[in-house]
C-alpha cells in the first residue's frame, strides 16, 4: 500500500489509529431534498459495514459522496484520516462496485480489469500478475478475453468486483451490487463476498435495501431512513433490540402493537398488559409500541410468566420451512406468529382459520419503541 | 381497391387455412409491393437509362458508358463534383465534431435550461430548409460574406449538427454516466475518460452520423442554391441548371454517380455500427484501442 499512499492523499499523516472513513455532520442537499441529514460515522478498518435502507434513504447518495461522485452541502469526510472535500474522484484510495457494473464494454475482461492498474502507471509485468490473481479470486479463470457482454448477469459482477478489488483501495464502495442478480445466485454471492472480504482484509461499505442481505454480511449496518441513521449496530442489535418503530419494521417482520406505558410493562389500547422493561424515559402514560419478533411468539402451551393474549386467527401464510399465521387481537390490530414446519408438526392441523387461540411470549422479548 | 379485394381470397381458402389467412392478409402484400413499386421505379428507370446507348429517353436501345463519358470528360462537371466531395467532406468533419460535442454538453448537463436546449436542438431538423436557405444567404450577404464554397460548407454544418446530435445522444444517453464514473473511480482523469472510455463507446454512433451528414450534404440542394457563389457550383445545383436546357442522359448518369455515393454512405452508416460491435470485426484497428 506504500506506493498509494502519495498517490492518493494530501497528506501521508494517516496512521493506523484513524476510521476508514469517517463522517462529520455531513448534509446533501439537491436542491430543496435533503438525501442526508448532519451524518456523523466512524467505520473502521478492515470492517464490513452497511448501509440499510428503502430507496431514497439516502444511502447510495452517502456512497457516492465518499466516491467522490457528490460533494457534501455541510460538513466533511475523511479517507484514512485525511479530508477529501478538494479530491478528485480519480486521486481518492476507494474503489467502487456499480450496481449497473458499469464495465467498458469496448474492453474484455483483462484489460477492464486492470483498467485502474495502468492508470497508476504500474508496469506490464506486475499488471499481468494482479490481474491474474483477481482473476483467480472471482474465479474468473478462462473468461480472460471474453466481452462483458458475452457475460452473465453474475460473471459481470464479479469482473465489476475484480476490477475494484485490483487496485487494492482503502475503502471499496458496493452500490446494491447482487441488486441485479436471481435469489439463488444473490445468496451464493453473499457468502463469497463476505469470504473475499475476510481474504482481502479491506474496509467494505456496503449499499443495499435488502436487510437479509446486511445481517447475512455485515459486522455493522447503519439503518437509514429519510437521510437520517436511525441505528447502527451489529447485526444481532439492529435485529433484537430496534431503536425505533421505522428500524423494527423495516428489518424483519415486526409486530408493532400501540400502547401506553406503565411501570410493569405497556397497556394494549384493548386494556390487556403486557410485561416489558420499559426504558427509564417513558413516563408511566407515554404513548408507545410495542414490537416483538413474529419467530419469539408462541401459540398455546404457553409457560408461566409470559405475556398472554387472547386473539382468533384470521390468515395461514405457507412459505416453506415456517407458516406465518396472523392472529387477529381485536379489529385492526393484529400479531404474525412463526410456527415452525418441522417433522413433528404440521401448522395446517393444528391451526384453522377462525379458532380462537391463546398467544404469548417472554416478557424480555417484549420491545418498548416510542 | 386492394382493401376491397381483401375478403375475397380468405372466403375462398378452405376453413383449415382460415387463421393463417387471417393472420397475414394478403392484400398487405399487394399494397406493400405497389408502394415499392412507385418508390423505386423513377429511380431504377434514371439508372436504367443513364447506361442507354442512345438519347432516347423512352426505348432501352443497348447497354454503353458514353453519358458517364461525358460526365467525367466535361471539365465544369468535374470541378462540380469536386466542389461537392469537398463541401461534404468538411461538413461531415465539422458537424460530428460539433455535433458530438453539443450532445455532450446536452446529456451530461445538469442546468434548468437542459430541457430547453434539448428541445430547441431539434429546430433545425423541422424548419423548411427553403426558410434555412433564405436566411442563410441574408445573413451572409448582411454581414458582406462573398458567396462561395466556404459559405456552402457554413449553411450545410448548420443544419447538419443536429442529425449528428440527434445520433449521438441517442448512444450516450444510453450508455448512461456510471460508466464514466467507473472510469473516474479507477483512476481516470476527465480527458482520460473521455478518449479511453466515453469515445470508444461512441465511435459507432459517431461514425454513423458523420456518414448520415456526408449523404444530406452531398445530395443537398436548397441551401446549397441560396448560399452557392458563381463558380464552382455543387452538383445538384449544375443538375438543376443544365435541366433547364433540358433533360439529357447525361443527367440520368450523374443521378446515378450521386444515388451510389449517397447510398454508399448511408451503407456504410446503416453497416458499420453493426459490424464494430461485434467482437471479430475490425474494430480495434479502426479505433485504434489499446491492447488486444
Amino acid at each position: 500500500m506504500s506506493d498509494d499512499i502519495g498517490a492518493h492523499s494530501a497528506e501521508p499523516s494517516a496512521s493506523a489509529t484513524d476510521a476508514a472513513i469517517r463522517f462529520a455532520g455531513v448534509t446533501k442537499q439537491f436542491g430543496e431534498a435533503t438525501a442526508v441529514r448532519d451524518l456523523n460515522l466512524e467505520i473502521e478498518n478492515g470492517e464490513f459495514f452497511s448501509l440499510l435502507g428503502p430507496s431514497g434513504c439516502g444511502k447510495t447518495t452517502t456512497l457516492r459522496m465518499v466516491a467522490g461522485f457528490e460533494q457534501p452541502t455541510e460538513g466533511s469526510i475523511f479517507l484514512e484520516g485525511n479530508p477529501v472535500e478538494d479530491v478528485p474522484p480519480y486521486k481518492r484510495n476507494v474503489n467502487t462496485v456499480f450496481q449497473s457494473y458499469a464495465l467498458f464494454e469496448h474492453l474484455d475482461v483483462a484489460d477492464n480489469i486492470a483498467f485502474g492498474l495502468k492508470r497508476r502507471k504500474v508496469d506490464a509485468a506486475e499488471i499481468r500478475t494482479r490481474v491474474g490473481e483477481a482473476v483467480e479470486l472471482v474465479q474468473l479463470q478462462g473468461r480472460e478475453s471474453a466481452r462483458p457482454r458475452e457475460l452473465s448477469g453474475g460473471q459481470k459482477q464479479r469482473v465489476a468486483l475484480a476490477r475494484a478489488l485490483v487496485n487494492r483501495p482503502a475503502v471499496l464502495l458496493l452500490d446494491e451490487p447482487l441488486g441485479a442478480l436471481d435469489l439463488k445466485l444473490r445468496k451464493q454471492m453473499q457468502v463469497e463476498l463476505k469470504g473475499i472480504q475476510r481474504e482481502v482484509g479491506i474496509t467494505f461499505l456496503y449499499v443495499t435495501h435488502d436487510q437479509e442481505e446486511a445481517l447475512a454480511m455485515s459486522d455493522r449496518i447503519a439503518v437509514m431512513s429519510e437521510g437520517v441513521v436511525q441505528q447502527c449496530g451489529v447485526p444481532e442489535d439492529v435485529y433484537e433490540r430496534p431503536a425505533g418503530p421505522f428500524v423494527a419494521g423495516f428489518i424483519g417482520i415486526s409486530n408493532l402493537l400501540p400502547g401506553v406505558a406503565e411501570n410493569l410493562g405497556v397497556r394494549l389500547a384493548g386494556g390487556q398488559l403486557c410485561q416489558a422493561a420499559v426504558p427509564g424515559d417513558c413516563t408511566v402514560g407515554t404513548e408507545v409500541q410495542l414490537s416483538v419478533r413474529p419467530e419469539k411468539i408462541w401459540l398455546d402451551q404457553l409457560e408461566p410468566g409470559m405475556v398472554s393474549l387472547e386473539g382468533s386467527i384470521v390468515e395461514r401464510v405457507y412459505v416453506g420451512t415456517t407458516t406465518q399465521v396472523i392472529v387477529e387481537l381485536e379489529p385492526g390490530v393484529r400479531l404474525v406468529a412463526l410456527e415452525q414446519n418441522t417433522a413433528r408438526v404440521e401448522v395446517h392441523d393444528r391451526w384453522n382459520i377462525g379458532d380462537r387461540v391463546r398467544l404469548g411470549w417472554r416478557p424480555e422479548h417484549s420491545l418498548v419503541l416510542r | 381497391m386492394s382493401v376491397e379485394a381483401a375478403p375475397a381470397p380468405a372466403a375462398q381458402s378452405p376453413p383449415r387455412r382460415r387463421v393463417k389467412q387471417f393472420d397475414r392478409p394478403r392484400f398487405l402484400r399487394v399494397f406493400t409491393a405497389v408502394f415499392y413499386l412507385f418508390l423505386f421505379a423513377p429511380i431504377v428507370l434514371v439508372v436504367l437509362f443513364s447506361f442507354n446507348s442512345t438519347r432516347s429517353l423512352q426505348n432501352f436501345e443497348g447497354f454503353s458508358l458514353r453519358w458517364y463519358e461525358r460526365f467525367f470528360e466535361s471539365e465544369s462537371l468535374r470541378d462540380s463534383l469536386i466542389a461537392s466531395v469537398e463541401i461534404a467532406l468538411i461538413t461531415m468533419v465539422v458537424a460530428t465534431i460539433l455535433g458530438t460535442m453539443l450532445a455532450y454538453g446536452l446529456v451530461r448537463a445538469r442546468t434548468r435550461w437542459s430541457g430547453t436546449a434539448n428541445v430547441l436542438m431539434l429546430v433545425p431538423l423541422v424548419t423548411p430548409e427553403i426558410v434555412a436557405g433564405a436566411s442563410a444567404l441574408l445573413l451572409f450577404t448582411q454581414i458582406g460574406l462573398q458567396l462561395s464554397l466556404t459559405t456552402i460548407v457554413l449553411g450545410h454544418i448548420t443544419f447538419s449538427i443536429s442529425y449528428v446530435t440527434v445520433v449521438v445522444r441517442g448512444r450516450l444517453a444510453s450508455l448512461g454516466p456510471e460508466v464514466e464514473n467507473a472510469a473516474l473511480d479507477l483512476g481516470a482523469t476527465r480527458l482520460q475518460t473521455f478518449r479511453l472510455v466515453t469515445l470508444p463507446e461512441l465511435w459507432p454512433a459517431i461514425l454513423a452520423a458523420g456518414l448520415l451528414v456526408f449523404a444530406l450534404s452531398f445530395d443537398d440542394f436548397v441551401m446549397s442554391f441560396f448560399t452557392t457563389g458563381e463558380s464552382p457550383q455543387p452538383l445538384p445545383v449544375r443538375i438543376w441548371s443544365a435541366i433547364r436546357f433540358g433533360v439529357t442522359p447525361t443527367i440520368n448518369a450523374i443521378g446515378s454517380f450521386m444515388l451510389a455515393v449517397s447510398m454508399l454512405a448511408i451503407g456504410l452508416a446503416l453497416l458499420l455500427p453493426r459490424l464494430l460491435g461485434r467482437r471479430e470485426s475490425g474494430l480495434g484497428v479502426l479505433i485504434g484501442r489499446e491492447g488486444a
